[in-house]
């Protein structure tokens, strides 16, 4: 299990999660200013990063479909080259390497470095992941 | 006139908070230039602001990082309503005069009753393997279907493809919400509130969002923890927080006033 407070437990530290987390938070939730605000608010534009929905659909069942088959594969032995290399390139990608690397602790400063490093692929992968999930 | 009216700025609004806060010099806020955090107060309740520049589209991964990382410092030491990310107002004085003297009692309150407590979110992950073998030792259809592809051509075995992978989505959702609904019970009495998330992944096995009393943290991590022991190699959890309550915070004016 990996808990990540905020760095250093209550009270201290920046962002406790990646990106995908925030954008699963600040999106869609918290107070809504124009409920309050009519006259002054400014129609800022926001760059569209839509709320990840998980839609079932044919690619979802294949894709299920494909992993059960592959179970007693995986069963028979360790896994192979491909999945090796895969793993690996999956993993050095920002984003992606959370999904990956789950039930690895991280602390949430060594988080934050790696993103400072990879944003521009992670703001990518993210893109892609929500399309995956249609 | 505030400096907010200048040509080309606005001020972006991050949260609610008691009128007794203070900020740190060298916290920024969103932007590609950001300016200095800065707190707005009126009566009891007060806003956290700084200046944002209207020539961009806020929404980089850099904006979102900061609006929830302000917050969630926030969160941890003091109450704070949490508002949606993007809010921006015409100038310093709109912020008193049409967001906190009109809802002044109503922040207050909403104010009070989050002292101490902050949000938490639990998520939980099916590890694929483990949660495939349960459903088709479970599914006897499922089993059957599997084998059958086995024998299959690639082209004639997309029917059954589709039919097998639908039956074991449905046995995913299935497991979501037992799991969900179990560990919901045992975070109950941890909790002040919860609030069940949707799923953001077709193997989420639980996403939920709770406020919690603070000084309840540990206990809180306990009850997380027993449940990841007991659902090792088959649940892959993670606790965040402490955070501001975005989960929890709803206007009762839909409308303003």
């Amino acid at each position: 299990m990996t808990v990540q407070p905020a760095t250093g437990g209550i009270g201290r530290g920046p962002s406790p999660s990646g990106l995908a987390d925030v954008i699963d938070t600040i999106l869609d939730r918290g107070l809504v200013i124009d409920a309050y605000v009519r006259v002054s608010l400014i129609g800022i534009e926001i760059l569209t990063v839509d709320a990840r929905v998980v839609v079932a659909s044919v690619d979802t069942y294949l894709r299920f479909a494909d992993a059960v088959n592959r179970l007693d594969l995986a069963a028979a032995g360790p896994p192979g080259l491909p999945e090796v290399v895969q793993g690996v390139k999956q993993g050095a990608i920002g984003d992606k390497s959370k999904e990956i690397a789950q039930g690895v602790l991280e602390a949430a400063g060594e988080k934050l470095r790696d993103y400072v490093g990879e944003r521009a692929e992670e703001r990518e992968e993210t893109r892609r992941r929500r399309r995956e999930e249609r | 006139m505030g400096v907010g009216t200048e040509q080309g700025v606005g001020v972006y609004v991050y949260g609610l908070v008691p009128e007794d806060v203070e900020v740190s010099d060298d916290a920024l806020g969103v932007g590609d230039e950001p300016k200095e955090l800065e707190v707005i107060r009126h009566g009891k309740v007060a806003a956290l602001v700084s200046e944002v520049s209207l020539d961009r589209p806020l929404g980089t991964p850099d904006d979102l990082l900061r609006h929830e990382g302000l917050l969630d410092a926030t969160a941890a030491e003091v109450p704070v309503l949490p508002l949606r990310f993007g809010g921006v107002l015409a100038s310093r004085e709109a912020v008193v005069d049409e967001l906190l003297a009109p809802h002044h009692d109503e922040f207050a309150a909403a104010l009070k009753e989050m002292e101490g407590r902050a949000q938490y979110v639990v998520k939980g992950r099916y590890v694929e393997q483990t949660v495939l073998r349960e459903v088709l030792e479970e599914n006897p259809q499922a089993a059957r279907l599997r084998d059958q592809i086995r024998d299959m051509g690639e082209d004639a075995a997309r029917d059954a493809r589709i039919a097998l992978g639908e039956l074991v989505e449905r046995a995913i959702t299935a497991k979501r919400q037992t799991d969900t609904q179990m560990l919901l019970e045992a975070l109950t009495p941890v909790s002040a509130l919860s609030a069940v998330r949707e799923p953001t992944h077709e193997l989420d096995a639980v996403h939920l969002a709770l406020l919690v009393e603070k000084e309840r943290q540990a206990k809180l991590e306990e009850v997380v923890g027993d449940f990841a022991e007991r659902w090792a190699g088959r649940v892959e959890f993670r606790l965040l927080g402490p955070m501001a309550a975005y989960d929890f915070v709803m206007s009762s004016t839909p409308g303003g006033e």
